[in-house]
């Protein structure tokens, strides 16, 4: 029971903490918006490679903003020594854990959606009907993001050069979630039949299943002392 | 009866070694005082004793648990008042000892966190952001952490450090009422005048050896 | 000092290593280069898998190594395992780094081409991006014990996720491109299969060599960082005594 409720904590304390300050997604979301029009600029003129390439775009944009508030998460707990309170945790710190990634998911699916439209309008995307599955793509993307990313944002936080180091070690490791969610972006936008590209979204989901875990567990590791 | 142990503790960073075999034993209801001039490793015993780290050699018990080995069971009956206040700066004074006593597995009623920040005095800041507070205010939020956790083992670090007279008072106060309450203290301090009421055995840790000290002879210049 | 008792175990067979690696990759490379003839497409270029194939293997076996390395340390945390997990990360760069290079190398008269995002390049690169992430996520920690703990935890994850890495990388390249090259088409004549045993044998005992050596320099360079505090410790105790 302590566990649940643990997580509870953790999610609200993470929530609110957000709610008042605003940080972590101002932060995200200005820098996504600076990515977006950075991308439109360089493609303006020619439209044709940037139709091509759009979900990669995306992707890139939302893996680095993602990256960004995975950095913050952890890194707000160095203020007044609290990481140091949530080393002192009786209970296993799995449920610290998966709080972190809960609320580290709401996040960046927060900016994700919130900065999307911004693709649409800059890149004159057709999107309307495809639009749930859009949603289950970037659902499905950002919780691998998070599984890994927290467990990362975890164990740099405590080593030199942190800022650098959590994209060099997460980035390689989310390459299935890449190539993945820009494969299915690809196919949404696309308008292609749902079949062409499941493919991928079981991939992502596979990929989500095993890296929680895994991280569940070695999140321990990182945290013990 | 013994509350905290240690055997030939040692601790070391790279080549650079803090602790050297410190034997300690501290009984319940005792509160221990750790003298020392900084960079001693009087913080870095706290932190292995809290469960913080790990030493580099030997073992040490607390409350006959093994502190190698049952790190979470001890985590559950020690609370230690560290340097850093533990406090998120977002929430305001309440929110932070719901969070912190959320962490232990208990549930403080409203009333339990009203007479706790009544204590060290700063219930009128119950519903401050803990960012507006001074170091002082910290300190005594902490404290009120302590309060409500009722913990066997009580750690401090320098604990009257920011304290004005009346939270030291209130910090010395909270200490005899937890020995009555055969818990142990272990604390480590400069102040020798506002810890002398309080402490019941004292140690000299001098680059990272432990010799015990007679109270008695406790002179101010003696520490150093 | 107690020296850990692996370290002597080691020191009585390790020479047999390096020797039995100096005599395979010498008949190896004789055989290669000299005596066996030329492939009837590639040429002379060929010769260059005698280097390439072994190392390419030999790494993969190094990030195997790493991986139960790391596996055992967090399970025991014995350090000498941590020492060897170490080594072996940056062996395995090195070797990686070098299959690559000696592929470039192969690839362009063969293939008219120095690199290609095929699904076995792009998964192996990452492998290579995820070891030098290691390494420097060893340089960046100063605790001994932590950086253990830290680099063990790394080459876990890097171990679930490079088949899945593998896997949605090659998907992806099936999707978009048939193999207009592929290392699977080189069919190997017997003639070039002898000298190609006798390289693999001897870059895996060249590797072991590597590994032991280095492995037991970083063991023993922590036990003299280690001695090397208490003696300063005593020193200055001593200093403040008179």
């Amino acid at each position: 029971m302590t566990f649940f409720n643990v997580i509870r904590w953790i999610v609200w304390k993470d929530l609110i903490t957000e709610l008042r300050s605003r940080e972590t997604i101002s932060s995200m979301a200005f820098f996504a918006l600076i990515v977006i029009l950075i991308f439109s600029f360089s493609f303006s003129m020619d439209q044709q490679a940037a139709q091509e390439v759009i979900a990669g775009i995306i992707w890139v944009a939302f893996a680095f903003t993602g990256i960004i508030g995975l950095g913050k998460s952890f890194s707000t707990e160095l203020q007044n020594d609290c990481l140091e309170a949530l080393q002192l945790v009786p209970q296993s710190k799995g449920a610290i854990y998966l709080g972190k990634v809960v609320a580290n998911f709401s996040f960046i699916f927060v900016v994700e959606i919130l900065l999307f439209p911004m693709f649409v309008i800059f890149f004159n995307l057709d999107v309307v009907e495809e639009i749930s599955l859009l949603l289950l793509i970037f659902f499905l993307a950002t919780v691998g993001l998070s599984a890994v990313g927290t467990l990362f944002s975890a164990l740099t936080v405590q080593i030199r050069a942190r800022e650098v180091m959590l994209p060099i070690l997460l980035l390689p490791l989310v390459v299935p979630v890449m190539i993945a969610a820009v494969e299915a972006t690809k196919g949404a936008l696309n308008g292609d039949p749902l079949t062409m590209y499941s493919q991928w979204l079981e991939l992502l989901a596979v990929f989500d299943v095993i890296f929680t875990v895994v991280s569940f567990w070695m999140f321990e590791f990182v945290m013990e002392n | 009866m013994t509350a905290i142990s240690c055997h030939d503790l040692s601790k070391s960073y790279g080549h650079y070694q803090v602790l050297h075999g410190i034997r300690l034993t501290v009984k319940k209801g005792e509160c221990f005082a750790l003298f020392g001039p900084n960079g001693a490793g009087k913080t870095t015993l706290l932190k292995i004793l809290a469960t913080l780290q790990r030493p580099s050699e030997g073992r040490y018990e607390i409350l006959g648990l093994d502190g190698l080995k049952e790190r979470e069971s001890i985590r559950a009956n020690l609370v230690f008042l560290a340097h850093g206040a533990h406090l998120y700066d977002d929430l305001n004074a309440k929110e932070n000892l719901q969070f912190a006593l959320a962490l232990r597995g208990q549930t403080p009623t409203p009333r339990d966190i009203k007479l706790a920040l009544d204590r060290v005095a700063i219930g009128a800041f119950a519903e401050m952001k803990v960012r507006h507070f001074s170091a002082g205010m910290k300190k005594r939020l902490a404290l009120a952490k302590a309060i409500l956790a009722k913990p066997k083992i009580l750690l401090l670090d320098e604990p009257f450090t920011a304290l004005d007279a009346a939270g030291t008072e209130i910090m010395r106060a909270y200490i005899r009422e937890r020995l009555a309450e055969e818990s142990a203290v272990l604390m480590s301090t400069h102040d020798h005048d506002k810890a002398r009421p309080v402490i019941s055995r004292a140690g000299m840790l001098r680059q990272g050896t432990l010799r015990e000290i007679s109270i008695e002879t406790l002179k101010a210049d003696d520490l150093f | 000092m107690i020296i850990h008792r692996a370290i002597r175990k080691v020191q009585r067979f390790q020479g047999w290593f390096g020797g039995g690696a100096a005599l395979c990759i010498g008949v190896g490379l004789y055989l290669g280069l000299l005596a066996s003839p030329p492939d009837y497409y590639q040429g002379e270029v060929v010769r260059i898998m005698y280097v390439h194939v072994p190392l390419a293997h030999t790494s993969l076996l190094a990030y195997l190594v790493l991986s139960v390395g790391s596996i055992w340390y967090l399970w025991k945390r014995d350090p000498i395992v941590d020492n060897m997990c170490h080594a072996v990360a940056a062996l395995g760069a090195v070797f990686t780094t070098l299959a690559l290079a000696t592929g470039m190398i192969w690839g362009k008269p063969t293939w008219n081409t120095w690199w290609t995002w095929d699904a076995r390049l792009t998964s192996y690169t990452v492998m290579l991006l995820i070891l030098i992430g290691y390494l420097m996520l060893r340089t960046f920690i100063d605790d001994q014990e932590k950086e253990a703990r830290y680099a063990a935890v790394l080459a876990i994850i890097g171990l679930v996720d490079l088949p899945i890495i593998h896997f949605s990388v090659e998907w992806w390249r099936t999707l978009h491109q048939p193999q207009s090259i592929s290392m699977r088409g080189v069919s190997i004549s017997s003639g070039l299969l002898v000298p190609l045993l006798w390289m693999s044998i001897g870059m895996s005992l060249l590797f072991s060599y590597m590994l032991m050596v280095r492995t037991q320099l970083l063991y023993l360079d922590r036990l003299l960082h280690a001695k090397k505090g208490r003696l300063l410790s005593q020193f200055h105790m001593s200093k403040d005594d008179s």
